[in-house]
């Protein structure tokens, strides 16, 4: 199931500041639950930004991304008004997406 | 701007409809002849303030617990940090005074004291016991990385203190000061007397100054924590989550078909002060009143949604209404005997010497003992300037905390008993903090370390 | 207790297939041009095998990257970690931490007009080095920070 996400996206000079929450536990399979057993390794894996459709960051992370990933990229070129889209896909299958449109 | 929320505000207005038509043909409450005279607003300033008086007082559920009963401590938080599980009950606490054993001299030891030092030193650099000497002190060139500042440089104490106080320091420091920090390692049962010694023995080698370079390590040169983030910005803080939470459960409809906005139909408006003037004292239960509390039993009587202080709906919900007042000067109600007699008790208690590391809140949050200085690299802040922002995200913990589980958390790091959320000395403590905090702007929900 | 987050995220259940169901369509076609993750090198167990697995052979420090972290972090839990590279034509950037169990964090790959900038923040086990590795015209470069990892005087 896909999790909330939050997202800003400004100009700043000739570029959009993007700036996103995601809410996930990224669990490390280290950590253990109430009951003392390991909490399964579960992490987003993938994350890919488009602007206007066109893919401008692709990236890959580890379970060493902190929990509620926080992630903060610009886009060059960008103008108020554009639509920038960000979707994740985590170790499971799970995926979310939200998409914005950048501010002045 | 952003879909989700977007779609989220249109469900608020839907509900929002469909409570407002609810109140037209619906005869409910007492209060709801008022409300509707006042804009179904029932938490008005002047409403509040007269709350006192019965038959206009909020409604509320008044005989069964807040919290989960019989209260157990938590076991693990949401990131896995563990709270520990060891009881204290032979220790004071906020509900029971006087448990702690008092100051008394150390039993009959030889002189010169002898042990051994290599021992003494991995006990006094051990986490997992005392929780470390170097919390406290600087302790001579094997120093391990950022030693605290509460208590003095100890890197000469083998050349300027005799044996027998020395001893007599680390078995119960109160021999010498009764108000010390420092907690009574021997007489509190920490470590055993033979620990002592090889602790003691260590300190002996203890005689050359040292000076930490490093400005970062060295705790009397180490840059005080800022805090910079902003806490409203949702892809800053997760507990804005929480908030947006918060929002769905005020317009939730509980099991009764009503919602929180059955009555509350501009909380924009309606709470724009009233978790500044929270918490409060409420004759009809004789103790203090916080807001988490306050919305469970409101709760109960009006909606008849069970929301467990600490519950996921609580917190979300107490997010919310922090939210709606922030700007607002904290500006809690203390004219009254009972509030009056709360507030009293409440400061008494943070003087009071609590767990087996016998320690008040005023020893570590004012600046009149130890505030300000450094506990390994955690700085200890003020009571002062510190409340206005719960409930908070904790990024060390990765939970959101209201200020009742800080409390807890508190107790249990000088290993004393918590007490429930709802407990009346919480509620004295959170009034007293109020009253140090009055005119401070709520800034909800927070994140901090 | 410790379900806090979870029950939250289900309390705001409603947002969320919204959300989702937005982006399902953008979502198939980001997969399509997703780059394969790199399981040699977020596995990898020491700094140079991660390295290695970026196809990283004599990286040179770079004065062009600008390496932001705190010198003190609060906690290990999430250090702000924010990399900007004035590298000409900068293509990807890495972000390793020396000390952790598993180096490599995260990779980021830029095309269609980002900036090369990526900010976000990680879980360091302790006070470690942490290294950007920037990919720029077929070549690579590093900026190197410690950053020190509060230890805490009363567990929080």
């Amino acid at each position: 199931m896909a999790e909330a996400m939050k997202i800003r996206a400004k100009m700043d000079g000739d570029a959009a500041d993007v700036k996103v929450l995601m809410s996930h536990p990224m669990e490390t399979g280290q950590r253990k639950n109430e009951k003392g057993d390991l909490v399964p390794v579960h992490f987003i894996q993938s994350v890919i930004a488009t602007h206007n459709g066109k893919t401008v960051l692709d990236a890959q992370w580890s379970q060493a991304v902190a929990r509620n990933p926080f992630l903060g990229f610009r886009v060059k070129g960008a103008k108020a008004g554009d639509k920038i889209t960000v979707n994740w896909t985590d170790t499971v299958g799970d995926k979310g997406s939200i998409e914005t449109v950048v501010a002045a | 701007m952003v879909r989700a929320s977007r779609n989220s505000t249109n469900l608020e207005c839907a509900h929002a409809k469909r409570s407002m038509s609810a109140i037209t043909f619906t005869a409910r409450l007492v209060i709801a002849t008022q409300a509707a005279l006042c804009c179904t607003t029932i938490f008005s300033p002047a409403f509040s303030a007269q709350s006192a008086t019965a038959g206009t007082a909020a409604p509320l559920e008044l005989k069964r617990p807040a919290s989960v009963r019989p209260w157990q401590r938590y076991k693990v938080d949401s990131q896995g940090s563990s709270w520990p599980q060891t009881r204290w009950s032979n220790f004071s606490n906020l509900a029971n005074a006087g448990v702690s054993p008092p100051a008394h001299a150390a039993p009959a030891f030889n002189l010169p004291v002898e042990g051994d030092a290599e021992r003494g030193r991995t006990l006094a650099y051990d986490r997992a016991r005392g929780g470390s000497c170097v919390v406290c002190h600087v302790m001579g060139k094997t120093t391990p990385a950022q030693p605290g500042n509460v208590g003095p440089d100890l890197s000469t104490v083998g050349a300027t203190r005799d044996d027998q106080s020395l001893f007599n320091y680390v078995y119960d420091p109160r021999i010498y000061n009764a108000n010390s920090i420092m907690p009574p390692w021997g007489a509190y049962g920490v470590y055993r007397l033979d620990e002592v010694r090889d602790i003691v023995a260590f300190l002996k080698t203890l005689k050359e100054p040292y000076a930490i370079a490093d400005k970062t390590e060295n705790p009397n040169t180490r840059p005080a924590p800022v805090e910079s983030r902003d806490n409203l910005d949702p892809t800053e803080n997760p507990a804005m989550f929480g908030l947006d939470s918060g929002r769905e459960v005020f317009m939730r409809k509980g099991a009764n078909g009503k919602s929180c906005a059955s009555c509350h139909a501009a909380p924009e408006t309606a709470f724009k002060t009233w978790a500044a003037r929270m918490p409060r004292y409420e004759p009809r239960l004789q103790r203090v009143l916080g807001v988490e509390e306050f919305i469970t039993r409101h709760g109960r009587a009006t909606t008849a949604d069970e929301m467990l202080m600490q519950s996921n709906d609580n917190i979300a919900m107490s997010i919310y209404l922090h939210n709606l007042a922030n700007g607002a000067a904290i500006s809690p109600e203390l004219s009254g005997a009972g509030a009056r007699a709360a507030l009293a008790n409440g400061q008494s208690l943070m003087k009071r010497k609590v767990g087996q590391l016998n320690m008040a809140c005023v020893d570590c949050h004012t600046r009149e003992r130890h505030a300000n200085k450094w506990v390994r690299g955690q700085y200890l802040v003020e009571s002062k300037g510190t409340t206005a922002h719960f409930p908070t995200w904790r990024t060390s913990r990765g939970d959101i905390w209201d200020i009742r589980k800080r409390f807890q958390w508190c107790n249990v790091s000088v290993r004393a008993d918590e007490l429930p959320p709802d407990a009346k000395q919480y509620g004295d403590i959170e009034l007293a903090l109020a009253a140090l905090n009055k005119g401070e702007k709520i800034n909800s929900p927070g994140i901090r370390h | 207790m410790h379900q806090i987050r979870r029950r939250l995220l289900k309390a705001i259940g409603g947002v969320i297939p919204l959300a989702a169901a937005a982006g399902a369509g953008l979502l198939r076609a980001g997969n399509a041009l997703a780059t394969t993750w790199n399981k040699t090198g977020f596995e990898a167990k020491a700094a140079a095998d991660a390295l290695k697995s970026l196809g990283v052979t004599g990286a040179q420090p770079s004065k062009d990257i600008m390496l932001t972290t705190p010198d003190i972090a609060e906690n290990g839990a999430q250090v702000p970690v924010t990399v900007t590279s004035k590298l000409p034509n900068t293509q990807s950037i890495s972000i390793i931490v020396e000390k952790n169990p598993f180096p490599l964090s995260s990779t980021y790959d830029f095309s269609s007009g980002a900036d090369g900038y990526v900010s976000t923040k990680l879980k360091l086990g302790q006070t470690s080095n942490v290294i950007a590795v920037v990919k720029a015209d077929g070549k690579f470069f590093t900026a190197t920070k410690e950053v020190k990892v509060t230890i805490g005087g009363c567990g929080g």
